[in-house]
């Protein structure tokens, strides 16, 4: 005698096959969806690295050439072992492939542009912590006459476009001695993050418990010591988010560094990498090769910093 | 731990701070540049292009003639906003780069001096082209020597013209129509003619090219607007260009985002058969190290249109001097120094330009390297120098050229842009850019 399965046993084994379908369905979407989103974010740097190793006649390849099918390190020797030598008649660089391609000679500036970049953007990081963690934290936690409005004049400041500033910081830099010194990038650069700097912080501190604050104050901690000993650790996230975001707006900042700088003494990375889009003969490779190289101090930051990131930023969003 | 941190105090913070601040400063003095030190040394600034050379150049200066130059450089795109901060904030400049598009501008402004009193410079004016004296003249005041000059032309793809079945390049616009619907026909090229008309400073050239080739200019000989004009032709250019991309579909419908060097780029690959390029880009088109189609693009005279001739645009670049440094006669004269140096004759010979020409294919404003051994060996080693000179004599000066340039560029780029993207008619464009000139023509008036 044969067991038949109820009508109701049926239905739920239609449903449990309905449900398995529809969770591999649900599964597939969102690994295409993961997979494009993937593929048009890495695209673009995939095509960087591949390119930097490619020559110039390879990279207009048509279709293009994922991976170099005649891989060259000429861009990188050019840009980490290029020796230095007095630009002559004689030993300029032209375009004549006779005479050493045409990489340019400038090409020995990008690391000192980079070391200039990193002198920039760990000093501005360093300023805007001992800056706006003292700020943010008297906003969020000290009621003191005139603290929204004092948030909301330094939030005010950064509606004013950069470009609009460019004059009035050219003369007070040029008034202070400091064109073509990275410290006038230094002060610049300042005015610019430490404003988001303070409004993150604010957020952050305000979404702690003010409990934290009088009972610190009640076991007797200063002000600054509660401030050292008890919010700052709590908020190890938001202080890397604002790190990051310093960091990043310094080593990418153009406008203010082309105005203020001249020289590889000063001139950031940005400008250099720029300065080779500009010439007549331009190496799409090498272009890509420096970009390759500008690249990897913030990517090394973002993975050492990834897991404080997300919470960082969204930190002091919801209120509850 | 946590004691040791408890005893950190607000003066020990402040100190960690101020300590901080000059730790920087110390860290950065070591790169304090002299760049604006010495009071007897030239501030020469550029764009960034030919870099090498100019150093070499600026190198042999200071060896020959004892003057030092502090040489420094900016992206052309960026050039003239950096240039205009460094004028408006006093910056120290002596002799830069300047474009002909924004001499009234500077003029107008105060920020460059005329050279007229300075024989030593004015006497290169004789074995400069026409062309070229005129570029760098303002309300009867020459304001430079030329660095550099240039056309705008049109090359093309010699195999893809063989692979289908045409025998020699077009000679009028509706030749390229015929010519770029065969090729596209036969699957060499989806969009057989590229056009960057991406609003970026080339823009302006591509444009004017197109124009002049059809007949027309923007402007008529009293400076009013008369590009609105349906006999001129500049309507008839921009319908030429509305046709190529939404009827015929030979010109990509993203012309709009394509910059010069992205599309010299996408020629180099091959993917076009025809293209408008300034000419010194014929070099590196035609270099094996650099491009797909090495050895295969010549040059043809611009198409003509209805009333063309087959004109196109010229310009040109020249080493100026800042109002600035014409007020002190001393330092005014060592600039004029460098200026010769650079723009005439460096130890007898026009040194410069002779290398921006062989080095990187930039062409020269100065007749007498015409007969140049090594520049006629180098120009016909890529192009057919008589097709360049024939192409050269029919190159017509800007008529743009006024203060209003910047502000007119806008409407009119927006105007041609939005014809083309098939927001407006071509009348209704060129109106738009014709009213905008007359209306900034009487405000600067």
């Amino acid at each position: 005698m044969s067991i038949q399965p109820t009508t109701f046993e049926r239905g739920s084994e239609k449903y449990r096959t309905k449900s398995v379908w529809s969770e591999r369905g649900r599964s597939i979407a969102i690994f295409t969806a993961t997979m494009v989103i993937l593929i048009y974010v890495l695209a673009p740097v995939a095509w960087l690295v591949s390119s930097s190793f490619q020559s110039e006649v390879e990279i207009v390849s048509v279709p293009p050439h994922w991976i170099p099918q005649e891989p060259t390190l000429e861009n990188f020797d050019a840009i980490f072992f290029q020796e230095f030598e007095e630009v002559t008649y004689e030993t300029r660089r032209t375009v004549d492939p006779a005479a050493g391609g045409y990489i340019p000679s400038t090409a020995k500036d990008l690391l000192p542009s980079m070391w200039n970049s990193f002198i920039v953007s760990v000093s501005v990081v360093i300023l805007n912590l001992l800056v706006g963690i003292p700020a943010a934290y008297a906003m969020a936690k000290i009621r003191f006459w005139g603290r929204q409005a004092s948030i909301y004049t330094i939030l005010t400041t950064r509606v004013i476009p950069d470009i609009a500033l460019v004059v009035p910081f050219f003369l007070v830099i040029k008034n202070l001695g400091l064109l073509d010194h990275v410290m006038s990038l230094i002060i610049t650069y300042l005015a610019i993050t430490v404003p988001f700097t303070v409004f993150i912080l604010v957020s952050y501190f305000e979404s702690l418990p003010d409990e934290l604050d009088k009972a610190a104050r009640v076991d007797g901690c200063s002000r600054f010591q509660t401030m050292i000993n008890i919010f700052l650790p709590l908020a190890v996230p938001s202080l890397v988010a604002v790190t990051l975001f310093a960091f990043l707006a310094s080593w990418n900042e153009f406008l203010l560094a082309l105005m203020f700088t001249q020289t590889i003494a000063s001139q950031t990375l940005p400008i250099i990498v720029a300065s080779f889009t500009s010439d007549f003969t331009i190496s799409f490779s090498f272009i890509n090769a420096a970009g390759v190289v500008a690249i990897i101090p913030p990517v090394i930051i973002a993975i050492f910093f990834e897991r404080y990131i997300v919470s960082g930023l969204t930190a002091g969003a919801v209120k509850g | 731990m946590t004691k040791r941190v408890s005893k950190l105090a607000r003066r020990e913070f402040l100190k960690v701070s101020a300590a901080a601040g000059a730790v920087g400063a110390l860290g950065t003095s070591g790169l304090f540049n002299q760049a604006f030190a010495a009071s007897n040394t030239v501030n020469f600034m550029a764009w960034s292009a030919a870099v090498d050379l100019v150093k070499s150049h600026v190198a042999e200066f200071e060896k020959s003639i004892g003057i030092d130059v502090n040489y420094a450089n900016a992206p052309w795109a960026n050039y003239r906003d950096n240039i205009i901060t460094k004028f408006v904030g006093g910056a120290p400049l002596d002799m830069m780069w300047v474009s002909d598009a924004w001499l009234p501008e500077f003029v107008d402004a105060g920020w460059i001096a005329p050279i007229n009193k300075f024989d030593n410079l004015m006497k290169y004016n004789d074995e400069a082209e026409d062309f070229c004296n005129d570029s760098m003249t303002y309300k009867g005041q020459q304001y430079g020597l030329t660095y550099y000059t240039d056309f705008m032309a049109f090359l093309y793809d010699e195999q893809a013209l063989k692979k289908a079945g045409i025998s020699s390049p077009p000679t009028t616009w509706d030749e390229v129509t015929e010519q770029c619907l065969k090729i596209k026909a036969a699957g060499i090229s989806e969009y057989p003619l590229m056009l960057a008309l991406a609003n970026e400073s080339w823009l302006m050239n591509f444009l004017a090219a197109m124009v002049y080739s059809h007949g027309g200019r923007f402007t008529d000989e009293k400076g009013n607007a008369a590009m609105q004009s349906p006999t001129e032709g500049a309507i008839k250019a921009l319908q030429w260009v509305i046709d190529a991309v939404h009827k015929h579909k030979i010109v990509s419908p993203a012309c709009v985002e394509i910059g010069e060097l992205t599309g010299l780029k996408a020629f180099q690959s091959g993917n076009h058969a025809f293209a408008l390029e300034p000419k010194y880009r014929m070099r590196p088109i035609n270099d094996p190290k650099q491009s797909q189609i090495a050895g295969r693009c010549k040059q043809v005279l611009m198409p003509s249109g209805d009333n063309g001739k087959h004109n196109t645009v010229g310009w040109m670049r020249f080493h100026g001097m800042s109002a600035a440094t014409a007020a002190n006669q001393a330092h005014a004269e060592r600039t004029a120094k460098l200026i010769e140096w650079f723009g005439g004759r460096a130890n007898g010979e026009y040194k410069f330009q002779k290398y921006l020409f062989t080095d990187i294919g930039a062409g020269f404003g100065v007749k007498p390297l015409f007969d140049d051994k090594d520049v006629q060996a180098s120009y016909n080693s890529y192009a057919d120098v008589d097709m360049i000179k024939a192409q050269q004599a029919l190159a017509l000066k800007s008529d743009v050229v006024t203060p209003w340039y910047g502000e007119w560029q806008e409407t009119h780029a927006s105007a041609w842009q939005a014809a083309i993207l098939g927001q407006a008619s071509a009348e209704d464009a060129m109106k738009k850019a014709g009213d905008k000139w007359n209306s900034l023509k009487k405000e600067f008036s």
